[in-house]
């Protein structure tokens, strides 16, 4: 309990907190994307021309993960 | 002997910078470390572009010629391609070419070892990635958003004309004057998602691979490798959403000022629908 007191904090716990819980949603948003993408070239290969739209969606949702990593640093 | 470990941890992780910090004074104005590296990345970049521009011929040439060639035919047939109109699109394509290298490049620079903690100046590293720091995402994209607006304004013909776009029906309607005001909220916003994005995913690659170079100890090289090669990937990508998400919102403002337009022609017109290629293909077929 000495080692635990010692090396991790509230704050340290909940920063990881924040980390983890703030990449649960664009983990599933950018899961939900690329799965969809493949099931739409999977029913018509003519669709694989927009895999550059489909990063585009990527990098709106990867914004949130993101901003959930970048408030660690705020937070004290 | 865990603890002891665990302590080691703790105390002095890797060094971070999130925020630039000051290298030296120049009449009065700090010239913080983000700013050096900005100019000495636009110096190079003009340098190269100039010289790679003089150097092109019809021949296809290998090296950094094809590889500048490249990117700037991709960019530029995404431009045109984005808008209904390809001339009116080709008036685009040098601010967006010039925006995606740039970008492209001081993310790529950024990674050069050397960057970022290698050479220090009391506590501050002095040379930083310009776009791992939230002043130059902000006027770049701050300026992309100017120049989109204007040219937008400049399509529609006028300041009223453009404003009309934001409302579906007449802005006396209280409905429909509310939802064009929070459109055009939803707008603004889009200076501070263009920057931040571009920030954040470029200062947590930084980040990252502090990290993992700092966990490798002796093997740092080895250990940060690979998130250095990832974020190659992702400094191009990057450049590129940047790049599009812009072209986005010009195409969407000029295309829709010159579909209102055509409409208006149309009303006159009133021609029947022209029968679709295929039918017409398979009716001589079957007579």
């Amino acid at each position: 309990m000495d080692l635990f007191a010692a090396t991790a904090s509230m704050d340290v716990i909940g920063k990881g907190l924040m980390v983890g819980l703030g990449f649960i949603g664009p983990a599933i948003g950018i899961g939900i994307i690329g799965g969809n993408y493949l099931k739409a070239v999977g029913r018509n290969p003519e669709a694989a021309k927009f895999f550059g739209q489909a990063l585009v969606f990527v990098a709106i949702v990867e914004l949130f993960g993101l901003l959930a990593f970048a408030s660690t640093f705020i937070v004290k | 002997m865990i603890s002891t470990i665990l302590q080691h941890f703790a105390e002095d992780g890797p060094s971070i910078h999130v925020a630039p910090s000051g290298a030296f004074h120049l009449w009065g104005f700090t010239i913080t470390n983000s700013i050096l590296y900005g100019w000495a990345c636009a110096v190079v970049i003009i340098i190269l572009l100039i010289a790679v521009a003089r150097k092109i011929t019809v021949a296809p040439k290998g090296g950094l010629t094809q590889f500048v060639e490249a990117g700037a035919d991709f960019i530029s047939g995404l431009v045109e391609g984005a808008f209904d109109d390809k001339k009116r699109g080709r008036k685009y394509v040098p601010f967006f070419v010039t925006l995606f290298f740039f970008i492209l490049l001081n993310n790529w620079f950024g990674l050069i070892p050397g960057v970022g903690e290698a050479f220090h100046r009391g506590d501050n590293p002095i040379l930083r990635p310009f776009t791992a720091d939230l002043n130059g995402t902000f006027a770049i994209g701050i300026f992309t958003m100017v120049f989109v607006y204007i040219a937008s304004v400049r399509e529609s013909g006028g300041i009223i004309k453009y404003f009309k776009h934001f409302f579906i029906g007449s802005p006396l309607n209280p409905l429909y004057l509310i939802i064009g005001l929070l459109e055009m909220l939803t707008d603004l916003t889009r200076v501070f998602s263009l920057s931040l994005r571009l920030f954040l995913n470029v200062t947590i690659g930084e980040i990252v691979i502090a990290v993992f170079s700092y966990l490798g100890h002796i093997a740092a090289p080895l250990t940060a490798l690979p998130f250095t090669l990832i974020e190659l990937f992702i400094g191009a990508l990057q450049a590129y959403i940047f790049t599009v998400l812009s072209l986005m919102y010009l195409a969407i403002a000029v295309n829709h000022a010159h579909d209102h337009g055509d409409q208006d022609a149309d009303e006159h017109l009133l021609t029947p629908e022209p029968t679709p290629e295929t039918i017409k293909a398979s009716k001589a077929h079957a007579s």
